[in-house]
């Protein structure tokens, strides 16, 4: 249905190049009055009417998937868009992500039992030395929401843990963040070490943080950076599915 | 022409801090200059330089007497206060920053913010104060003496944890400023005690950056308080804050404070703009690409865009990664002397 909430056809105004548009209208459209009122709860900031509305839709019997795209995401792709182009900043992002958290903790035990195959396989951790975790928490909710299975091994991971931890879980992608320019080197190292011990093209290699850029993340010998979290989100699929051409052509 | 210095150092960096002439324009990190190659050299290793003031007094004068900087900057860290103030610290090793635990912060809401008493006399503040007067006897006359002490927002971010509190800032914006308010007396406390140990200027690292709040946020919460420390700190104030800020820089020009030493996110020329003239400005050179891994001739490169543009103090864009090579730090004041031998 078109959009009929007020409020949310306003924050829809926020997204304003064309495919996105398409994409998260097609995913806000999918959704009925209920599912908009999600959304636009979600942006806002208000928890306590998303774990509310999230718990009246399963109640009601929409599928947990539908209710994760159609009321969830949908809210964060808008929340995602203001953020990249500095409508908002990460206070109001973080009230948005605590009301998303409510609406998972309703949906995550159902999407768990039900055994679906996760897009890829990810661990993330800020590197050795940094312990902020603001960013790699928002992006590891983006991931899941995605179908990504992640493990987060925290905050000053050293490469060994990266190492251990990508191995124990079979990981797909390995991805570091940093907040500080004085720790962001240690992305590289981490890379390193991974190809002092033969592994370096086991995984694919991902970096982001608040000083990186593109021009870094190349320097320390990264295959994607994300600028921010939908960033994140859309270059680990790029570069899984790239891995996946390339392994089976 | 040969070139000729008419100024001591710490004359050029209090004159450039003043507003006033220089001979030619100063090179000084307010945050500071140290490196695993320095620590070395001196044999003061962190996380020892941070906690021991003889320690601490020889690694920073490496930043004049090695790398030919016009001042001295015996805190290397953010975190002096925040050990004081009793918050979980994670000392590190001589190859990395010692930090604040943030994810186990000690604080909750504002009942708990009280300033332990001896605040000052913790060994963690000791050791910039008694740098400092070791320091004053030794290059007083010849270099300005920096200090540091940090701003409540950045204060507020080790207490309570970063999210904790810029959730915080949503959810009771009138608690957050009393807060503010509270936590500013460790800062004008920290700065106080630098000044009686010596300290020429205070840099106040204060990291309501644009990565993480708007140029809004800064203006609601901490522009009267910048404004009130300008005010009782008896010493030229140096604002500090990483990443994007030219949003911010208008209402930081206007808080009284001597100079913003600002990002290399930011361009140096649209930096002057965004201040027009209301504050003096430090920077920009880049740490991780430029400084980390590039070589003197990109450095060279940065420095020259920051001096054409006005910039009154040259420096790195904020404390440098550890191991950043010598001759990048070295290229530094070589560039600054070069183009104004150029000039001449």
């Amino acid at each position: 249905m078109p959009i009929v909430h007020e409020g949310l056809a306003r924050e829809f105004e926020y997204v304003t190049q064309e495919e996105e548009r398409e994409t998260i209208l097609g995913q806000l459209e999918a959704g009925d009055a209920l599912m908009q009122e999600m959304a636009y709860s979600l942006i806002t900031g208000n928890h306590a009417a998303v774990d509310e509305l999230t718990r009246k839709a399963l109640d009601k019997g929409r599928g947990a998937n539908d209710v994760l795209d159609e009321g969830l995401i949908s809210g964060m792709a808008v929340v995602g868009v203001k953020f990249r182009d500095n409508l908002i900043f990460v206070p109001e992002v973080l009230i948005a992500a605590r009301a998303m958290k409510a609406g998972m903790a309703h949906i995550d035990p159902i999407l768990s039992a039900s055994g679906v195959e996760p897009v890829g396989t990810a661990v993330f951790g800020t590197v050795k030395g940094d312990l902020h975790d603001i960013g790699k928490n928002l992006c590891i909710m983006m991931l899941r929401g995605a179908g990504f299975v992640v493990h987060d091994i925290g905050v000053d991971a050293k490469p060994d843990e990266f190492i251990e931890a990508a191995d124990e879980n079979e990981a797909d992608l390995v991805m570091m963040s940093a907040l500080l320019t004085t720790t962001m080197p240690n992305m590289g190292r981490t890379i390193a070490e991974f190809e002092d011990m033969g592994l370096r093209d086991e995984y694919k290699f991902m970096t982001g943080g608040a000083p990186v850029t593109q021009e870094f993340s190349d320097d320390m010998g990264a295959d994607g950076y994300g600028d921010n979290a939908i960033a994140c989100v859309d270059k680990a699929k790029e570069l899984l599915q790239a891995a996946k051409a390339a392994s089976s052509g | 022409m040969p070139y000729e210095e008419t100024m001591t150092p710490r004359e050029r960096v209090m004159n450039a801090l003043a507003g006033l002439p220089v001979d030619r324009t100063p090179v000084s990190n307010p945050t500071n200059v140290a490196t695993v190659e320095l620590m070395d050299m001196v044999d003061a290793p962190f996380p020892d330089a941070c906690r021991d003031p003889g320690l601490n007094a020889e690694l920073a004068a490496t930043g004049y007497t090695e790398l030919g900087f016009d001042s001295i900057q015996p805190y290397f860290t953010i975190i002096q206060e925040s050990s004081a103030l009793g918050c979980e610290m994670q000392w590190e090793q001589k190859d990395n920053w010692p930090t604040v635990r943030m994810t186990n912060p000690i604080w909750k809401g504002e009942d708990d913010v009280v300033i332990p008493a001896g605040f000052l006399e913790h060994r963690d503040m000791v050791s910039v104060t008694g740098a400092i007067e070791i320091l004053k006897r030794e290059f007083g006359d010849e270099v300005a003496i920096v200090g540091k002490s940090m701003g409540p927002w950045t204060l507020a971010y080790h207490v309570f944890g970063v999210e904790t509190f810029l959730l915080m800032t949503v959810d009771d914006p009138d608690m957050t400023m009393r807060i503010m308010d509270k936590l500013k007396e460790a800062t004008v406390l920290f700065a106080d005690a630098q000044i009686a140990a010596g300290a020429d200027a205070i840099c106040v690292p204060d990291h309501a950056t644009g990565d993480l709040v708007s140029g809004e946020y800064y203006r609601r919460f901490l522009q009267d308080i910048h404004t009130e420390m300008a005010e009782r700190i008896d010493a030229p104030l140096i604002l500090h804050i990483c990443g994007r800020t030219l949003d911010r820089m208008p209402y930081i020009a206007q808080t009284g404070m001597a100079s913003f030493h600002f990002d290399s996110r930011n361009d140096p020329q649209e930096a002057m703009d965004a201040v027009d003239g209301g504050i003096g400005l430090v920077g920009n050179i880049n740490n991780p690409q430029t400084l980390y891994s590039r070589g003197p001739d990109e450095v060279r490169e940065e420095v020259y865009a920051c001096l054409e543009a006005g910039v009154q103090m040259i420096a790195p864009e904020c404390a440098i990664p550890l191991q950043t090579k010598l001759q990048n730090l070295l290229a530094i004041p070589d560039a600054v002397k070069d183009w104004s031998a150029e000039r001449l």
